[in-house]
């Protein structure tokens, strides 16, 4: 326990000082450390969400830097994520994803340096299964003391309340936005003489990929003029592989493969109809992304994702092939007949349903509201978590939260505040960049 | 732009004369190689500057002018400047040393200062009165120049590393100023043939080789090498004929010579002794190289044949064969019986195990009756073991090498039952496998797609499903015992390419240790250069900046790194993560080298 | 010519040494605090009384001055390889940089990097074991691609100063290349 393992490169933080006005700390600027397991490269939701996030916070004036790590055990992250937390002088700790466990790890750690902290939901979860319950009993303890918790649909925050035992009013609802400029339509890139549908994905089980591979023989089989554009790497690639070697279907059914963020436009405006299959989903990005572009949604009916998009633009359908192929043969037909909204029209009318500005000023609410909590001391955290998690687990991450306490002791002993250097903020408008270039991180 | 002006340090003490150098292109600094003294005929001069530059391929010029006054010699000032004219160049160099100052100064005149030969008079007048009063102007103007002192001889033998390809005389210049500066004073070696004490028109300064007498020891030393290595050159070409007569290229033989250590060592000292025989390469830097190579074959056969020649003469003494070849046989026959021990304990209930006693039964008998077999061979053979040894002995006087490789051949061919058996143990052991990992799939309703090189998924019908599933359930129930016959006869196989491993690896060690360059590092370090360092010498205020270079010797590892002999690696040839993967799954490890894993 | 006193990054006193040799050629020495006789005495100490506690139970003798020679040996390996005196950097505009560090045994490590192959020299952050640095580094570039970073080259990689310190070397580093170009 609380061995002080070296930390290799797997776990650098990409520390990216964006922006600052360290000098002088005004009262609504606010330092913040998004931490997650997720980030560019990679491609995703979250990483996204993270990264369009922090951008328009850091044009608001906040300061934001990003922590990410692949491997982490209980304690020995402590002295990583202290070193970052003082030297960028943080204020406002805001983790992201439940899978993530080095979120899990600074929202622990954020409270034994008493700091505030902040967690985003971005995924939905069961009650029944043996891995499901293990996780909401972590998401308890880490969330029992966070001071907010931010969810991106209100089938989320109900989930999440439920699975974590919060009290519903420190829970709020922020969705996910798409930038409305990234994704225009542009319907001269469509084939005409073919009805084209999209899915954008990762290949793997959660995204119901065999549900997919159960729909392209039987839509095929019917309507010969009908094609499939997939994007998206995993390992349930080799499910829809084998479907089109055994019906043939190579020149009708494209396999893109793993898709950036910037191609994915390219690919949505070729196409007519959106088709999402997942199985759960909090907040489904893909399908705000896909109507932008102008396309008829399919999706099925889980989670938040009726809450997403209003009735008339998407088609809801059960997760099960013959529901799904009903949806489509209906979306097909009023494709054919013509009598579809223009893509144009319906560009207009998603736009402005979700921006990253109306994200970010929501965000920045809660920061404001959470900077004026007071961070709880040891004893009454300890209380709580006893009271809150149950006897056992309570009990075991009192003990946990105090060997924390006594770690941070010893560090702060081995290593005090005072050797570290602060951070130098580099670019930004207040930063030292043009001044003396002291910190020139790619060399010009 | 800074001035850098590289001066010999033998030059240092030198009397007034001229500077001849070299300017270095591109990154402004002068090379001095020599001082020409005065008394000097301006025409010699430049016929001996041609003369030298038809030699040594850089183009040499005079740089400009140097003074050291004695002891009340004054007035030589304007006859410098005048020589300016006489040698007309872009830039001149005045570089003056005060007599009892450490520091030198240095004046820097463009060609029109020269050329407008008035007006720059009155202008030098007015700096050097104004030098005289310590003014600001020249003191500025001073510190532009930076002087390096180098040591010529120590720079004209050393080469540095990385040795680059293409830097050849008449090609391209190398981009780095340091390597141009090696580069100039290597070349510019016959300009300092030229003698001091000679009698010559020119009398000069520049670094003098010492003892001529050594070097007529070498020179004879030469000419005595050359029917030497006209025999060995001979002897050598009659060896390569008989080597590839046809007779030696049939399949079999082939294939006998190359699985032989001692056959594979053989044909890799000829082709190192062929090498030694190779003209010289042209450009400078090849022929560096190749001299070090050469150099460490040469070394490094004397070094194997010397240490050969001492085992030979502790075998050939006191009956020390005798002794080994009695003790051979009761040795193999100990081997023998504790592998018959082994096998027993195996064909009852080893370790507790139960095994499939069928099969366990089977699998013994036949293996017993190898190790039968085995042992009347070596009975047979048994009388002629002296001989051979005694004769095998013999080879130790072509090198310690050729020993060790014999003696692994030798082992090779005493262990050839344990060898039997692994290959059967293994073979059998990989037919389970693989059946097994099949019917898994079959299990699973999956099928391997060969084609696609991937895994498919595939509907059975009943039948196959049903004899799928007898096949998999009888060859796990026998696979322990396989398993277990496996594991004994591999680690026994392992054991015994470990030994083989470290005879190779020692074969290989003598074979390609860099000897020459190892001695060459430690007995004159400058010879064999990493980069340089430099070192800030005295510093007088009002004098430029004068820094002393010497040589940073190349680091030992980087030593055995760069002039390592290329051998046939002996590593094995995959990771040890991949071999551990072999012997899991029952396919055969050999020790032998593979050619394909030359390392070059 | 001065000697400033800082701190390396573990609170440990450190002194620079600025030299300026010429107004193109500067010499930073960064030396680190001697070795302790109080550590050396520990270890020692320590290594000597588990040799005769080793001693009390066996009663073989060849323990004690094996361990009479592993700390003598360890010692001199650990002031021949590991513990670094000082560590300077001489910078010459226009011919190079040349960084060396000798340890106590008055080894001298000593590299030369020449002005063309030279691309600049920056303040970088790292992950050094669990805290966050900042150090001091020239970046090289290969003379074919000069607008691509081929190698980076950290200085003072033993005393590792802290940001005040490197920022003064930093600054008249930059001053001397800027003049150079």
């Amino acid at each position: 326990m609380g061995q002080r393992r070296k930390v290799g490169s797997t776990n650098t933080p990409s520390s990216q000082s964006e922006s600052a006005d360290a000098s002088k700390v005004h009262s609504r600027k606010h330092n913040i450390c998004m931490v997650s397991d997720f980030f560019y490269p990679n491609m995703g939701g979250v990483e996204s969400h993270i990264y369009q996030l922090s951008q328009c916070l850091i044009e608001k004036g906040h300061k934001v830097m990003y922590n990410q790590s692949t491997a982490t055990t209980c304690f020995h992250s402590l002295p990583l994520l202290r070193c970052v937390f003082v030297r960028e002088r943080i204020t406002v700790v805001h983790a992201h994803s439940s899978f993530s466990a080095m979120a899990h790890d600074a929202l622990f750690h954020a409270k034994t340096l008493g700091l505030n902290t902040v967690f985003t939901d971005h995924s939905l979860f069961g009650f029944a299964d043996v891995s499901s319950v293990l996780t909401n009993k972590l998401l308890t303890v880490s969330l029992c003391d966070t001071n907010h918790i931010v969810c991106v649909s209100y089938t989320s925050k109900e989930n999440t309340v439920l699975r974590a035992a919060l009290n519903p009013e420190i829970v709020s609802v922020i969705p996910n936005a798409v930038d409305p400029t990234d994704f225009t339509p542009d319907p001269s890139q469509r084939p005409p003489d073919r009805i084209t549908i999209v899915v954008i994905s990762r290949l793997v089980y959660r995204k119901g990929i065999d549900l997919l591979g159960g729909i392209i023989p039987e839509l095929c089989l019917k309507h010969p003029d009908l094609h499939f554009l997939i994007g998206g790497e995993g390992p349930k690639r080799l499910v829809l592989e084998e479907v089109r070697e055994k019906y043939q279907l190579h020149d009708r059914v494209r396999l893109l493969g793993a898709l950036e963020h910037k191609d994915v436009r390219g690919v949505l405006v070729q196409g007519h109809i959106f088709l999402n299959t997942s199985l759960t989903e909090a907040f489904c990005m893909a399908i705000v992304e896909g109507a932008s572009c102008g396309l008829q949604v399919v999706s099925t009916r889980v989670g938040g994702i009726p809450e997403v998009l209003p009735e008339d633009l998407i088609t809801l359908c059960e997760p099960t092939v013959r529901s799904l192929c009903a949806g489509l043969e209906k979306v097909i037909a009023k494709q054919r007949s013509g009598s579809v909204p223009s893509p144009t029209s319906i560009h207009s009318r998603v736009k402005n349903l979700y921006t990253w500005k109306n994200v970010a000023e929501r965000t920045e609410k809660v920061y404001d509201r959470v900077a004026g909590e007071e961070v709880l001391p040891l004893d009454r955290r300890l209380r709580r978590l006893r009271s809150h998690c149950g006897p056992v687990a309570g009990s075991l991450f009192a003990l946990f939260a105090v060997l924390d306490f006594l770690f941070l002791l010893l560090l702060r002993w081995l290593a005090p505040d005072r050797h570290m250097d602060m951070a130098v903020d580099a670019t930004g408008p207040n930063g030292l960049w043009k001044e003396n270039r002291k910190n020139s991180d790619a060399g010009c | 732009m800074v001035l850098k002006i590289f001066f010999p340090q033998c030059c240092n003490r030198a009397e007034s004369g001229l500077l001849v150098g070299r300017w270095i292109s591109g990154h402004d600094s002068a090379v001095v190689l020599a001082v020409i003294h005065y008394p000097f005929i301006p025409a010699q001069v430049k016929q001996y500057i041609q003369q030298m530059q038809a030699q040594s391929r850089v183009d040499l010029t005079v740089l400009g002018s140097w003074s050291l006054p004695k002891d009340g010699q004054e007035g030589m000032e304007s006859f410098l400047r005048d020589l300016s004219t006489i040698f007309p160049q872009e830039r001149w160099l005045q570089i003056r040393r005060q007599f009892g100052k450490t520091g030198f100064s240095c004046e820097v005149l463009s060609r029109d200062q020269i050329c407008g030969k008035n007006p720059g008079e009155k202008a030098e007048k007015k700096k050097k009165k104004s030098e005289e009063d310590g003014g600001d102007a020249e003191r500025e103007d001073e510190e532009k120049v930076i002087f390096v002192h180098y040591e010529q001889r120590k720079v004209m033998l050393s080469q540095l590393h990385p040795v680059e390809a293409q830097e050849s005389g008449n090609g391209s210049e190398p981009n780095s100023e340091l390597r141009q500066v090696f580069g100039t004073v290597a070349r510019s070696q016959p300009l300092f043939v030229l003698d001091r004490y000679d009698d010559g028109p020119l009398r000069s300064t520049h670094w003098q080789s010492e003892g001529r007498e050594a070097s007529i020891v070498v020179e004879l030393l030469k000419r005595a090498s050359v029917p030497l290595g006209l025999l060995l050159g001979r002897m050598l070409s009659v060896w390569t004929w008989i080597c590839s007569a046809r007779i030696l290229s049939v399949f079999p033989l082939r294939f006998l010579f190359s699985k032989l250590s001692t056959c594979v060592q053989l044909s890799y000292r000829t082709e190192r002794l062929q090498t030694l025989g190779a003209p010289q390469a042209a450009p400078q830097a090849a022929a560096h190289m190749d001299f070090m190579r050469k150099a460490n074959v040469l070394v490094s056969v004397l070094l194997d044949v010397s240490l050969g020649v001492l085992l030979m003469s502790w075998l050939y003494r006191d009956q020390n064969i005798a002794m080994l070849a009695s003790n051979m046989v009761p040795a193999a026959d100990r081997v023998a019986q504790k592998l018959e021990e082994l096998l027993q304990w195996l064909m009852g209930a080893p370790a507790g195990l139960k095994m499939n006693r069928a099969l366990d039964q089977v699998l013994g008998r036949f293996f017993l009756y190898h190790i039968h077999l085995w042992i009347s061979y070596i009975h047979l053979m048994a009388p002629f073991i002296q001989g051979i040894l005694w004769y095998g002995g013999l080879s130790a006087c072509l090198g310690l090498t050729f020993a060790l490789s014999l003696l692994s051949d030798m082992v090779a061919l005493f262990t050839f039952h344990i060898y039997c058996f692994y290959v059967y143990g293994a073979r059998l052991y990989c037919l389970k496998i693989y059946g097994l990992s099949s019917l898994w799939r079959l299990f699973r309703g999956k099928k391997w797609n060969v084609l696609r090189q991937r895994v498919d998924s595939c509907s059975y019908d009943l039948d196959q499903l049903f004899i799928g599933t007898l096949l998999f359930t009888i060859l796990l129930f026998l696979l322990p015992t396989t398993a277990l016959y496996y594991l004994v006869f591999t680690l026994l196989r392992l054991v015994v390419v470990l030994f083989q491993g470290v005879l190779h690896l020692s074969v290989d060690f003598i074979n390609s240790f860099p000897l020459f360059a190892m001695a060459l590092r430690i007995c004159r370090p400058y010879r064999l250069a990493e980069g340089v360092k430099f070192r800030v010498l005295c510093e007088e205020p009002g004098t430029a900046l004068h820094l002393l270079m010497e040589i940073n010797p190349l680091k030992c590892s980087s030593v055995v790194q760069t002039y390592r002999t290329p051998t046939y690696s002996c590593y094995p040839r995959d990771s040890w993560v991949a071999l551990v993967k072999k012997l899991f799954i029952g396919e055969l490890i050999y020790p032998w080298r593979h050619k394909t894993t030359k390392s070059d | 010519m001065e000697d400033e006193a800082f701190s390396n990054i573990s609170g440990k006193a450190i002194s620079l040494d600025c030299q300026t040799h010429s107004s193109f050629c500067r010499e930073f020495t960064v030396s680190s605090p001697k070795m302790s006789i109080g550590k050396v005495m520990v270890y020692t100490c320590s290594v000597w009384l588990l040799a005769y506690a080793v001693f009390f139970f066996t009663e073989n003798t060849a323990v004690l001055s094996s361990a009479i020679l592993i700390t003598l040996t360890g010692m001199m390996l650990h002031i021949h390889f590991v513990k670094v005196d000082h560590e300077s950097l001489l910078v010459i505009g226009s011919l190079g940089i040349q960084v060396s560090s000798s340890y106590a045994s008055g080894r001298e490590v000593t590299t030369f990097i020449e002005m063309s192959r030279i691309k600049d020299i920056v303040i970088n952050e790292a992950v050094y074991l669990n805290q966050i640095i900042y150090y001091l580094c020239v970046l090289l570039k290969e003379p074919s691609e000069p607008n691509v970073v081929s190698s980076v080259v950290p200085l003072f990689q033993s005393s590792k100063p802290r940001l005040n310190c490197l920022a003064k070397v930093y600054e008249s580093c930059q001053e001397i290349l800027s003049k150079c170009q």
